[in-house]
């Protein structure tokens, strides 16, 4: 337990400390890409609420539950401690890019940080609020329930229009469904966003970032 | 150098072999969590529920220890890939220091290392662009001025250095 921990605070003050890493682990990068399909597929492929809309909803609260363990047990570079919320930090690195001289960073830089953290605030929020609108069902739930709509058992529906269900509680509904939607457009306006800080990075840094997100340098 | 890259890769596949099992594992926890807050929000008191919630939990536990199992077997790969290339790069240095002690042209430098990695004229020449007479009067070269009969005895030159055992009296002897 002691060995690997002092030897990673070794690496970590060598050579390792004065730029990202040229790999991200495996983790990293398969929460990275999962999530980014799950999002992209949920807001421009999938039916609204339908069962794959769900389930991805579903498997990309997996992925950020992950992540966040991650956060806290993965290696030093992937911790939250390696990247933690610094707008005066983000603000000056933003203001090296234009210079073309940025500092390096042993983890995500700055604004990326920011970046990442307002992302996956927006996707809690979407999680949470599509949570709601299905009644936190499971995608189980939800096919389960498909199967007896389907087979003329009506009475799967009637939780949702629960007799004289006030004007009020509709009125929450579509607020909800109006945060869901919000949110969901924050997703892509950051991701895109995100692809022209990666862009603009890796030519000021002169390092392939994509790369590092994907196998990183077959040859060695 | 291979052998060593090899047990790199193998490394890397395993590592990320780990995390798709704990990916996967994760995926199936968040959605038994679901389901028991689900059944806590039906049904709290049955037995079903209680059973459901020690599976539950145990899942969570795996996923944790998982991810630290997982990160400690990330560390260890990375002190062995640094320590390759601290020893690798101790190597070099050292055999640039001995080439420049022997004088060596920066062509011949470029010939000599070409020719410690194993390549042999016809591929150092295609390498470097030069005929391969040009190649092989430039190790006849290297040689002489290292002292060395051949390319055997070339390369042995650096190896002894790494191989910290003396050779046996009785081996000598029989020469």
């Amino acid at each position: 337990m002691a060995t690997p921990r002092t030897i990673s605070r070794a690496s970590a003050s060598g050579r390792a400390s004065t730029s990202p890493p040229s790999l991200w682990d495996p983790v990293v990068r398969l929460t990275h890409w999962g999530i980014a399909a799950a999002v992209l597929l949920n807001a421009l492929v999938t039916e609204k609420g339908s069962l794959t809309h769900v389930s991805l909803g579903w498997l990309a609260m997996a992925l950020l539950v992950m992540r966040v363990v991650w956060g806290v047990l993965g290696p030093a570079e992937a911790r939250f401690s390696a990247f933690l919320p610094n707008p005066a930090a983000a603000w000056r690195h933003l203001r090296q890019l234009l210079s073309g001289r940025v500092d390096h960073y042993p983890s995500h830089n700055p604004a990326g940080a920011l970046m990442i953290y307002a992302f996956w605030a927006s996707l809690a929020v979407v999680i949470a609020t599509g949570l709601y609108a299905t009644g936190g069902a499971t995608p189980m739930q939800v096919a389960a329930d498909n199967a007896a709509v389907a087979s003329g058992d009506w009475s799967a529906l009637i939780k949702e229009s629960d007799g004289e269900s006030s004007k009020e509680d509709s009125g929450l509904r579509d607020t909800i469904l109006e945060v869901h939607e919000v949110a969901a457009n924050l997703l892509l306006f950051l991701a895109a966003l995100h692809i022209g800080g990666v862009f603009v990075e890796s030519r000021v840094m002169r390092r392939n970032l994509l790369k590092a997100m994907t196998f990183g340098d077959r040859r060695k | 150098m291979t052998a060593s890259l090899k047990l790199l890769t193998a490394g890397r596949r395993q590592t990320a072999a780990l995390s798709l099992f704990l990916m996967i594992q994760t995926m199936g926890t968040v959605f038994f969590v679901g389901d028991v807050i689900g059944d806590l929000r039906s049904d709290p008191d049955s037995g079903h529920f209680i059973f459901e919630a020690i599976v539950t939990a145990s899942l969570v536990l795996g996923i944790l220890f998982g991810a630290h199992a997982l990160r400690r077997t990330i560390e260890l790969l990375r002190v062995q890939d640094q320590a390759l290339q601290v020893a690798r790069g101790a190597l070099s240095d050292v055999i640039d220091r001995q080439f420049q002690s022997w004088g060596l042209t920066p062509a011949e430098r470029d010939v000599g290392f070409l020719a410690l990695k194993g390549l042999d004229v016809a591929e150092i020449a295609e390498l470097r662009g030069a005929a391969q007479g040009t190649v092989r009067a430039q190790l006849t070269r290297i040689y002489s001025k290292a002292g060395v009969s051949g390319r055997a005895q070339f390369a042995a030159f650096f190896v002894e250095d790494l191989l910290g055992a003396a050779v046996p009296d009785a081996a000598v002897a029989a020469q």
